[in-house]
């Protein structure tokens, strides 16, 4: 047995360990999960910059085509095309408030993966759990197919393909394919795939969950089978168009860029474009036939075709815009897929927040009004009345409604404000409102970052394997 | 001051209505007559059905709550229900779901009653569970117990590990107040 086989049947225990209690075994899904002859194929490499603090450790692991930034540990672990983005991280001396208590940092926080499998996941933001404000950890946990990890300490979890955990602390949990969490703090919960539940308790909770029968068309997860499904086949489609970006050391830079907008050198991009001030274009986005206005951004995973965005949008991390024109400040949140078509174009208005996880696939042209919420599986006019609502409306909610399969508990203000607030955060962060040298973000930094690659063991038992290595300043 | 045992109070398990797993609702309520019918030992009816499986043994309890539950389909919508607790929405939000999912159905209706008089007593019954036993030696005294603090109305009787017999509420009931008439 190679080391890399030792590597992952280890970690597929651990997980299994703790998550015996639920009953659940991911090693049926493990089988097929990480092809072992693909994990001395691609380098991984990573990011240096004044502006964020570097130090880089891996050990005994294995870190296939993934890239890293900021301060990061990673022992035992096996990566495959993974992101780990350290430009979020807290800084030693920072004071953050939480309840009553008020958090000084006493070192600078690190992202500290450990025992664990994660396949094409982003990890990204910080650890938002009071208990380890210097750690950001991930063990004991394996993530498939563009799960999202972002702000969301896990220990012994397994997430499904396009699994998100936000801004949530989670423990022995399993996590569905498709399925949105963001609840502060999780334990020993099996969610089914296709749940979208937002939880601030004391404040708001939404939940909705898609009908099993028609999630499984667009993505799909059973044992000993690779994850598949329309989301699947949309990104293997136009996976040759990355194989490009990344097998060259050196690729011709794209001229129209302003200065104040930043495209990834691992982003794909196809003519004809249109960038504007403060765009930030993450590297894995995909970008075709399309134009994003000033502080528009595209987030690692984003694929955008034949679309415009006017200006200070989110298209959060695995979105997916096709045949889309989205207006100004429209919000697009984690791996939603909004498909219209050539003939049939959709249209979002000012204002919107499409919420995550969100699956707009239309053949008849649809416009989305100005300021509404829209969530959960949308095909049609019928559909959009359903699944959407007018933010003014569910700012007067105050108890609670229900609306088709979405349930709503709480004050509906203070769910808009919350969202409101953290897209007017995600903007700041990523520059879209940089001005005269003021309020630079990632689409201003990240042009002073430059990549650094390294290599795995070609021969031997360690085939596949990374050597241990410490990277500092 | 007679100090009465369990054995003393029960039903002798021949004497009550049982069932095998596989039978129908309406079946069930045919032998649930019978049994009225046939027991002349006190003035109060049987009201539960025991379930038993094909080795005999006691395997759940049919009561006419649940009976009444299997036709207002409860079930049908306590999946939902149950999600919603798991993912933090209060009691409050709860009983009103269930309040209007309620409201959807019609419940005194040929299709409802016809579809409901078919179902199997093993998809509505309650399993037993671990305070609803008593020994038959044990004082009555244990029963009260064990009855008010799992709100139950009857216990499984044993001896040894085999279920002899059933102690009903209402024979406790009658006992205990029987002795409380005779001090005045």
């Amino acid at each position: 047995m190679t080391e890399l086989e030792k590597l992952f049947n280890r970690i597929v225990q651990r997980v299994n360990i703790n998550l015996r209690e639920l009953n659940f075994d991911v090693s049926p899904f493990a089988v097929e999960l990480i092809p072992p002859d693909q994990l001395n194929k691609f380098y991984a490499f990573y990011g240096i910059t004044p502006d964020h603090p570097l130090d880089l450790h891996f050990e005994h692991s294995a870190l296939a085509g993934s890239y890293f930034l900021g301060k990061c540990r990673v022992r035992n672990s096996l990566l495959y095309k993974s992101d780990i983005r350290g430009d979020e991280l807290k800084r030693k001396d920072q004071q953050r408030q939480f309840e009553k208590f008020t958090l000084t940092l006493t070192k600078d926080e690190i992202i500290d993966i450990e025992d664990s499998a994660l396949v094409k996941t982003l990890v990204h933001n910080y650890s938002h759990d009071p208990e380890t404000p210097e750690k950001f950890y991930i063990k004991d946990t394996l993530a498939m197919d563009y799960a999202n990890i972002h702000g969301s300490p896990s220990d012994g979890s397994f997430l499904g393909p396009y699994a998100t955990v936000d801004l949530t602390t989670m423990r022995d949990c399993v996590i569905g394919a498709y399925s949105y969490i963001q609840a502060g703090e999780i334990s020993h919960l099996k969610v089914d795939p296709g749940t979208i539940w937002v939880n601030s308790p004391g404040n708001f909770n939404f939940f909705y969950k898609y009908p099993a029968e028609l999630l499984e068309y667009y993505v799909s997860l059973s044992p000993d089978k690779v994850p598949w499904g329309i989301l699947i086949d949309f990104i293997e489609e136009r996976k040759m168009e990355f194989q490009r970006v990344f097998d060259f050391v050196n690729l011709q830079e794209i001229e129209s860029i302003p200065k104040t907008a930043s495209l990834d050198r691992y982003a794909v991009v196809l003519p004809n474009i249109k960038i504007a001030d403060n765009v930030l274009v993450s590297q894995r986005a995909y970008i075709e036939n399309s134009s994003l206005g000033k502080g528009a951004n595209a987030q690692e995973n984003c694929f955008i075709i034949n679309s415009s965005l006017e200006g200070y949008n989110v298209t959060a991390h695995g979105a997916k815009l096709i045949e889309a024109d989205l207006k100004l400040g429209v919000f697009v949140g984690f791996n939603s897929f909004l498909c219209g078509k050539k003939n049939s174009r959709l249209t979002v208005n000012e204002g919107c927040v499409v919420m995550p996880h969100t699956i707009i696939d239309i053949d008849e042209p649809l416009e989305i009004p100005a300021d509404h919420l829209v969530w959960g599986l949308v095909r049609n006019k019928e559909e959009l009345a359903k699944n959407s609502i007018a933010l003014v409306k569910l700012n007067a909610i105050d108890t609670s409604f229900s609306q088709g399969r979405m349930h709503f508990e709480g004050k509906g203000a203070m769910f808009v404000k919350a969202f409101k607030d953290r897209i007017h955060h995600i903007l700041d962060v990523n520059g879209a409102f940089f001005e005269n040298g003021k309020n630079a973000g990632h689409a201003q930094k990240n042009q002073r970052l430059s990549l650094n690659t390294i290599q795995p063991f070609q021969f031997g038992a360690n085939k596949g394997m990374y050597p241990n290595i410490r990277i500092l300043p | 001051m007679k100090n009465y045992l369990v054995k003393d109070l029960m039903v002798p398990i021949t004497e009550y209505a049982t069932v095998s797993v596989g039978t129908t609702l309406l079946e069930a309520i045919r032998v649930l007559e019978q049994a009225q019918e046939a027991y002349t030992v006190s003035k109060y009816q049987h009201r539960a059905i025991l379930v038993l499986d094909p080795a005999g043994q006691v395997v759940g309890k049919i009561s006419q709550l649940r009976a009444l539950k299997a036709i207002e389909g409860d079930h049908e919508f306590n999946d939902e229900i149950d999600e919603m607790r798991k993912f933090n929405f209060s009691e409050a939000y709860i009983a009103q779901l269930r309040d209007r999912f309620r409201s959807r159905k019609i419940i005194i209706e040929e299709n409802t009653l016809r579809e409901t008089a078919a179902k199997k007593v093993e998809e509505f019954m309650q399993a037993p569970t671990p305070g609803e036993y008593v020994s038959e030696d044990c004082s009555v005294d244990t029963a009260i117990h064990k009855l008010v603090a799992g709100t139950h109305l009857s216990l499984l009787v044993t001896r040894n590990k085999e279920i002899v017999g059933v102690l009903r509420i209402s024979d406790v009931f009658a006992a205990v107040f029987h002795e409380m008439a005779t001090l005045e």
